[in-house]
């Protein structure tokens, strides 16, 4: 929607100059004005021929002043005498206007900004060093305060005017949204953060240090609250080299901040800025905000502030439109040896969001495809081995002796405190059937425990293994070494704290993913280190296996994530488009989807299979640090360190619940084994159970909210938590359902 | 708790004794409470202080040993702004550019997702990319046992040390000598198929068939527990007897799909 302001005369230069098209997409007319100015010199010249027969316009002029006054910085004075002939300027004809309009100097300069971007990376500057260097000259000559023509049609990060009325632009504006009536102002105040980064940032970007610094003391307290920790990061930020190294600052101002507002508040925006003589605001507007339009009522400030916080505002309507497959897949068929009273007792029960079958030959009739679930074969899965098959069984067994929960039949809650480990448990696992955990520590090393009283023990050296009698029923013990009995294992291998942790469903194998950038594979077999998978060069936060083996998806610092396959030694899928770092992954349940929580506070549901983003959900305040599927596929839950849990309905897209209570930082969140309790678990040393089964009953998605993504969250977290656990000093870093629904929880004693 | 009491000690010792803090550290504290930070533990400032006089000093003498390259007998501007300059691109890289990783991910994206071989048995990247190879080598005083010396460098040599049993694809003698002195020749025997082979260690020259070398398991995987008393470096199955041990065997085409890739 945010068209590319007009009020270029120049169509001719335009058109005659060649440009490459820009990286980030924005309109070509800048991207053509902008490396016109910064082409080399010579070019220009012709420029100047190509002007004369154009009308003379006050943007033409001011364009041609720049041009002249570049070419004399660069003592081109053959040139200087060439153009000037050509325009039919006069002498010293250097006319500096306070504030010219912002006609040809935005033009021209907004090109500019993917330019400056690409002097961050190698990559993007396609522009030659001649140019860079033209639209570095003239920003320092911007310094010499005397010349702000130069810098205003040259600088990189297209300066507006005067840098002293940035702040009557800003107040100005902040009067007329306070006058406007009140169903309009809560969405256009949307509108002042973005405006007031984006205005501060091209201060500091021009050298403009002590008016950056007025402008951030004036209106800096002016913005919302959640905003604080990025305004806290501004702060530090005055001068042009600290621009440079921070990636996120750098992704912040080549993307759009996305707003969402309704169409009658953005015309009264539009109407208002139009009418001025000075609408650099307008200016900035269209370069920076995508404003996403919808048509229906304007949005109240609750709703607002539920769905925004995110680093690049909210997400755009149609990032949310695509099919996602959020069902089961099949499973598959397998004989189950029952004897009578297991007969009985699968009989009974009639869940239907159990994930298993209910009778493996009866089943099969009521299965009919499901519409939102993928299909078998839609990406590559590994078979069932007979190993799996006996693991299915006894998946099944247990099952049958699940305790059913609700909210007037909670889990008990069993926890393993790490002593200790003095602050330095990082991460934790549990195998599904809860007979392994691991623990990642800040030493590097990573330490199995058998929670069973069955010992872990290696399996036996080759010799010895030629000596076992490969026929017999209990082949599986016998290669076991007794020497090796213990009761915990260290692994070493790692040069650096380990972040993620996460066995393999067959518990053969653990993945174990660190600060020094690798993600390592372990064999439960033999305890030793297998495979070193290395792409990223930064912190990995974290690692997942997915739930049916072989693939893993990793999560870090350089803010993409990687889907792996355990045979390959690269990645398969790198999902890219989060703007800060990646802190959590976890694969959808039918593995086919991979969601990734992000420090730029939204989280991104990536398709296995086409590497694309699918969904994008904002409304955390803070990175987001826990994920969980529900067991049906259907809903996503998300903690972060504003203490919120927040409910994600995947199929719509929508927010669906938020979870208030907790504190601090939530680190887990999981749901029960059928869905009915969501349990999480935070740095306030609590755990606390919330009616899942209720959250996602009351939904009422009628066409309009499906639409536009509008709902109305009601404020009953006090109803939907069913209970608070605290512990005595320990920070709840993990939480795991055994497959009979009771609650094991995990944490380091924190004293 | 101890960590309020160390919170504790901190304001304490800024309140009590303000004159007994070293200047630096007044300013550190003023920074962390500028950047928002206001739970630490006391070390915090130590570490700080360290970090802050380490790099300094590493950027002065780079700066120092620029000045000095440029034939110039005082440290000036420039050459600090280089020295930093030069210690960002080494120690303080950030990671890859937003487009950069976007043009990347779309190239690999592109690729559809590999099918999956069923019962390949551990599915692991070829040797070359796994930590699962002996990292030392037995010295050996006999001939015959440190013919297994060939195997360390490339894992996926065929070496063929056994030439009692006529089954077994192995090269002749001589080559048992040749593969000792040259150790990175590959000496590829079957072709296609990569085998190990265990020398038994009472291995000869002599054609009779020493103790049963034939384990049922042959996991590459269990390679380190294999530092027995036997002087037995790696054990896989042996090719020839069983043609039941396909499956455990990695074979060349494994290599292939890496060049491909």
């Amino acid at each position: 929607m945010a068209a590319v302001q007009g009020g270029m005369g120049d169509a001719d230069i335009k058109t005659d100059i060649k440009t490459e098209p820009s990286a980030d997409g924005f309109g070509n007319n800048n991207a053509n004005d902008g490396r016109v100015l910064s082409a080399s010199p010579g070019s220009s010249s012709s420029t100047g021929s190509n002007k004369q027969t154009a009308a003379v316009t006050p943007e033409d002029q001011q364009t041609l002043l720049a041009v002249l006054q570049f070419l004399k910085k660069n003592k081109l004075s053959e040139s200087v005498e060439i153009l000037r002939r050509e325009a039919g300027l006069p002498e010293n004809s250097l006319d500096p206007k306070a504030n010219e309009s912002a006609g040809a100097g935005s033009g021209g300069a907004a090109g500019i900004v993917d330019l400056e971007g690409g002097d961050a990376s190698s990559l993007l500057s396609r522009v030659t060093g001649s140019s860079s260097a033209g639209a570095q000259a003239p920003t320092k000559a911007a310094v010499a305060e005397d010349q702000p023509d130069v810098s205003v049609v040259l600088s990189a990060y297209s300066q507006q005017g005067d840098p002293t009325l940035y702040k009557v632009y800003y107040r100005d504006l902040k009067k007329f949204i306070e006058t406007v009536l009140d169903c309009h102002r809560a969405e256009l105040s949307q509108v002042f953060y973005p405006l007031f980064v984006h205005m501060y940032l091209e201060l500091v970007y021009n050298n403009h240090e002590s008016e950056a610094k007025a402008f951030f003391e004036k209106f800096s307290g002016d913005q919302e609250c959640y905003y604080e920790e990025d305004l806290r990061i501004l702060s530090g930020l005055t001068k042009k080299e600290h621009m440079r190294g921070n990636e996120t600052l750098l992704d912040f101002r080549t993307s759009k901040f996305v707003l969402r507002i309704s169409r009658d508040s953005y015309q009264l925006l539009k109407r208002h800025l139009q009418e001025r003589q000075n609408n650099q605001i307008w200016n900035i507007i269209q370069e920076h905000l995508y404003i996403d339009i919808f048509d229906g009522m304007p949005r109240s400030k609750s709703q607002i502030d539920a769905m925004s916080g995110s680093l690049a505002g909210e997400a755009k309507r149609e990032a949310n439109k695509t099919k996602v497959y959020y069902g089961l897949l099949k499973e598959p068929e397998i004989e189950l040896p029952l004897d009578d009273e297991d007969e009985e007792a699968e009989n009974e029960e009639g869940k239907p969001k159990k994930k298993k079958p209910k009778k493996d030959s009866v089943g099969s009739k009521s299965k009919k495809q499901d519409p939102n679930a993928p299909s078998q074969n839609r990406i590559p899965l590994p078979e069932l081995k007979d190993s799996d098959k006996l693991d299915k069984i006894m998946y099944m067994k247990e099952a049958t002796k699940r305790i059913r929960l609700g909210p007037d039949n909670l889990p008990s809650v069993c926890f393993y405190t790490f002593l200790n480990a003095y602050q330095g448990l990082t991460a934790v696992d549990l195998t599904d059937d809860s007979s392994l955990i691991a623990g990642g520590f800040a030493d590097s090393t990573v330490r199995v425990w058998s929670v069973t009283p069955k010992k872990l023990r290696k399996v036996k050296s080759a010799a010895d293994l030629n000596l076992i009698d490969k026929e017999s029923d209990d082949v599986l013990e016998r290669i076991m070494d007794e020497k090796t009995a213990s009761e915990s294992k260290i692994m070493y291998g790692h040069s650096g704290p380990v972040y993620g942790i996460s066995f393999s469903p067959d518990r053969n194998y653990l993945l174990s993913s660190s600060e020094d950038g690798t993600v390592r594979l372990w064999s439960l077999l033999t305890f030793t280190c297998l495979v070193a998978y290395k792409g990223h060069n930064y912190p990995v936060w974290d690692t997942q296996f997915s739930p049916y083996g072989y693939y893993f998806v990793s999560g870090g610092h350089d803010r993409v994530a990687r889907l792996w396959a355990t045979d390959h030694y690269q990645p398969l899928r790198i999902f890219s488009g989060h703007l800060a770092d990646i802190t959590c992954t976890r694969f959808h349940p039918n593995s086919n989807y991979v969601a990734t929580g992000s420090s730029d506070r939204t989280i991104r549901l990536w398709d296995v299979l086409s590497g694309n983003c699918v969904r994008i959900f904002t409304g955390h305040k803070g990175p987001i640090h826990s994920l969980a599927f529900s067991p049906n596929g259907k809903f996503l839950a998300s903690g972060a360190t504003d203490g919120r849990v927040l409910l994600w309905d995947i199929g719509h897209g929508l927010m669906v619940g938020e979870l208030k209570g907790h504190t601090d930082t939530i680190y887990s969140l999981r749901f029960s084994r059928d869905g009915e309790i969501l349990a999480s678990g935070s740095m306030d040393n609590t755990v606390r159970l919330w009616d899942a089964m209720k959250a996602f009953d009351d939904l009422e998605t009628d066409d309009f909210t499906a639409a536009t993504g509008h709902i109305h969250l009601q404020d009953n977290s006090q109803e939907l938590l069913l209970g608070t656990y605290t512990t005595k000093s320990t920070p709840v870093i993990h939480l795991h359902f055994t497959r009979r629904n009771l609650l094991l929880a995990a944490g380091a004693f924190n004293p | 708790s101890r960590r309020r009491g160390s919170e504790g000690a901190a304001r304490e010792v800024k309140m009590s004794a303000p004159k007994t803090i070293p200047k630096d550290a007044q300013v550190m504290i003023q920074i962390l409470k500028d950047m928002g930070i206001t739970e630490y533990e006391p070390r915090v400032i130590n570490q700080m202080l360290e970090f802050t006089y380490r790099y300094v000093t590493t950027i002065i003498e780079d700066a120092k040993t620029y000045a000095s390259h440029a034939n110039k007998s005082n440290v000036d501007a420039d050459d600090i702004r280089l020295a930093i300059q030069c210690r960002m691109d080494q120690s303080f890289t950030s990671p890859p550019p937003r487009d950069f990783l976007l043009e990347v991910a779309r190239q690999k994206n592109q690729t559809p997702l590999p099918l999956i071989k069923p019962y390949t048995g551990p599915r692991l990247p070829p040797d070359r990319y796994c930590l699962t190879a002996p990292n030392y080598r037995l010295k050996s005083i006999q001939k015959k046992v440190s013919s297994s010396a060939g195997r360390i460098s490339v894992p996926r040599l065929s070496v063929g040390a056994v030439t009692s049993r006529p089954t077994t694809p192995t090269l002749g003698t001589p080559s048992v000598q040749s593969v000792t002195t040259k150790v990175g020749t590959p000496v590829s025997l079957t072709g296609q198929r990569f085998t190990v082979q265990i020398p038994p260690p009472s291995q000869t020259t002599t054609t009779k068939p020493t103790t049963p070398s034939t384990p049922a398991v042959s996991n590459v995987l269990i390679n380190p527990s294999l530092i027995g008393s036997k002087n037995i470096l790696i054990t896989t199955n042996m090719v020839s007897q069983n043609s039941g041990g396909e499956s455990l065997k990695r074979k060349h085409e494994d290599d292939d799909d890496y060049d491909t890739l």
